[in-house]
């Protein structure tokens, strides 16, 4: 890999082995080295910048859950050096709530959630980021139901008119990458699918999905067949009917030892106007980070069916979206 | 298919049809024609010769889980039309508990839990297997402890003399399947991993496991990370330190939209002398596993273990 450091073999090796030495091994000040000064990173609830809060932020959590581990549960990625490299990383976190933090005093409850981190590196740099969090499933193993979490945060930064504002389109700033990935079957697959279901098309599970699939989901770390994935995204498109869903980014890939695959990363911008995940319709006007990866199998369709996937979005940041419209906190 | 009906494309194909068609379309006469009169079928639980029995007892389960659903997970097989197949089936099971049978009046509750099934077919039908239900995941969904279970079933078999004996090789006799799968390297490899952990070498583990793995394992757990591979095995063999462990049947498969698996058959045979008071004459479990780069399963029964181990302490 140009301009890489030459003890990567290649691009899933680089990141998950510098997320092994920033994260596990405590090597923060790497994060000079490994996270452009500049980087923009956007999560659901925010957006933040530079590599300095980064280093901060890191310290925060590791002081909260200092036995946290990343571990890494695939990297489907694309690019080359031209362009830059964009890996999808699903990470597998664990950990311990033995210090005081942003999930209130230590409660010695153990947790295990998934993340998914879209990050463009160039020349050993990560430069761009992209990353969702299961911050609901976090927060309801360690107690909190996750929309009384998203009111206790708006409280704790000043309400709803002064607290820190969930990330929307309006806020973002260009760090350099414009990939849209790549044109790999899978990922065409995989775009169609998330496609027909967000026009309603909801056959679409019971045709593209394998009857016998595992999922993961928001809150839920594992889960089986049609119902719980109809529960998931039925759930979600049933709150925002008639919002707008796109596709940011789309990569496929076959690698060996490995079923296809594909990322996505989408969004779901508009209102909160009908029942479902979110409960009674406010009206608010919300925007929805997502990302999801999808494992493909033979069985059931000629084109394949969905075997694995796994979906993340940030409830709490829709919850914090709808409680700051409602003020209901 | 040589000797199979034309509708199915594969064998896969056969296999998860056949099993839809019997459970969940309800043909259950179906089984006449795809269980072979003299099969040997082996469950933990017993040993069972012959199809008259299976058409009343697939009907008392429905009958007591009327919803049933059973989902094909995978199909790892080998052999050939002509000389016989071996399927090992992996499905997940869902169903509700809405009539009175064998655990009981109805709860209500709902169930999940994974099953095994390795089966012998030739010529459109079934002759000889071998299957594994997580009977430990099904108990505790419906508010039994597991061991209390085991020695509720011996009473109401009559007591640990009178009671429908567990498997055991002693049991058992020979089908008409005698092969031992294939040479793939990737059920080669899977059974070296699970000797060396036999062997007390869990060190293997975080070499060969991937440390963001997956596992299923009995009693309904879904375990991430090596730790928990860890946890399921380092508890088993601990149990039974000095049971003998054995590889009856082992395959490979690679195929086109899968990871490389694979599927063991294997058994540990010997004392309950381990970390327990109680100790046991013979003990036989069965566990039959797949695994991939990042994805692993298995299931091997619980719930029998503890009748074995509840039924010496009763003698």
């Amino acid at each position: 890999m140009k301009g890489f450091s030459n003890r990567w073999k290649d691009f899933p090796d680089y990141i998950l082995g510098i997320t092994h030495e920033i994260w596990e091994e405590r090597q923060l000040r790497t994060l000079d080295h490994y996270y452009a000064e500049n980087i923009p990173m956007r999560f659901p609830s925010g957006l933040a910048q530079g590599n300095a809060g980064v280093i901060d932020g890191t310290m925060a959590t590791l002081a909260e859950f200092p036995d946290r581990q990343l571990k890494g549960e695939d990297v489907i990625w694309s690019g080359d050096e031209e362009v830059g490299y964009l890996s999808s990383h699903r990470i597998l976190t664990t950990g311990t709530h033995l210090g005081n933090g942003a999930f209130g005093e230590a409660t010695g409850q153990k947790f295990i959630i998934r993340a998914i981190a879209d990050c463009a590196a160039k020349e050993d740099t990560i430069y761009d980021e992209w990353l969702i969090r299961d911050v609901a499933g976090l927060a309801e193993q360690l107690g909190w139901d996750p929309q009384e979490y998203a009111a206790e945060m708006i409280r704790r930064e000043g309400g709803p008119e002064n607290c820190v504002r969930p990330f929307t389109p309006d806020q973002d700033v260009d760090g350099g990458y414009h990939g849209r990935g790549n044109d790999n079957i899978w990922g065409e697959r995989y775009a169609g699918i998330l496609t027909d279901i967000m026009d309603k098309r909801m056959e679409t599970i019971r045709t593209r999905y394998d009857r016998a699939c595992s999922l993961g989901y928001p809150r839920v770390m594992f889960d089986h067949g049609w119902d719980a994935a109809e529960l998931f995204w039925l759930g979600l498109r049933s709150s925002f009917p008639t919002a707008k869903f796109e596709i940011h980014h789309q990569i496929g890939r076959e690698d060996p030892m490995m079923p296809p695959r594909s990322a996505i990363r989408w969004s779901l911008t508009g209102t909160h106007s009908g029942f479902g995940t979110f409960g009674t319709p406010t009206g608010a006007d919300v925007h929805i980070m997502g990302m999801s990866h999808a494992e493909f199998g033979p069985f059931g369709h000629p084109d394949g069916t969905i075997r694995r996937e796994f979906a993340l979005i940030d409830e709490v940041a829709v919850w914090k979206q709808i409680l700051m419209h409602t003020g209901d906190i | 298919m040589k000797g199979f009906d034309e509708r199915w494309k594969d064998f896969p194909d056969y296999i998860l049809g056949v099993t839809k068609e019997i459970w969940e379309d309800r043909n259950i006469a179906a089984l006449k024609q795809y269980y072979a009169d003299g099969i040997y079928v082996r469950s933990p639980a017993s040993f069972v010769k012959g199809n008259r029995d299976v058409i009343g007892a697939t009907m008392a389960t429905l009958n007591e889980f009327p919803d049933r659903r059973l989902l094909g997970e995978d199909v790892i097989w080998c052999g050939t039309p002509e000389t016989g197949m071996l399927s090992s089936h992996r499905l997940l099971s869902t169903a509700t508990h809405l009539g009175e049978g064998v655990y009981g009046e109805a709860t209500g509750k709902q169930v999940r839990y994974r099953i095994l099934a390795d089966c012998h077919a030739i010529n459109n039908q079934i002759n000889d297997e071998w299957l594994v239900r997580d009977q430990g995941a099904i108990v505790r969904q419906m508010g039994w402890d597991a061991k209390q279970y085991a020695v509720d079933l011996i009473e109401r078999e009559g007591g640990p003399e009178a009671c429908v004996q567990p498997f055991h090789p002693d049991l058992d006799e020979q089908g008409p399947y005698r092969g031992r799968g294939n040479d793939s390297v990737w059920g080669n490899a899977f059974a070296h991993i699970l000797s060396e952990i036999m062997d007390a070498n869990l060190a293997i583990i975080p070499q060969h496991y991937d440390r963001a793995v997956t596992g299923y394992f009995p009693g309904g757990q879904e375990l991430s990370s090596t730790d928990g591979v860890d946890s399921f095995w380092m508890g088993l063999r601990a149990a039974f330190p000095s049971a003998t462990f054995q590889i009856e049947h082992l395959m490979g498969r690679e195929d086109p939209l899968m990871p490389a698996r694979a599927a063991l058959r294997w058994s540990l045979t010997g004392k309950h002398d381990g970390s327990g008071v109680q100790r046991v004459q013979r003990c036989t479990s069965w566990g039959f596993h797949t695994r991939s780069s990042a994805l692993g399963g298995c299931v091997a029964s619980t719930r029998f273990l503890m009748k074995q181990r509840s039924g010496s302490r009763l003698l």
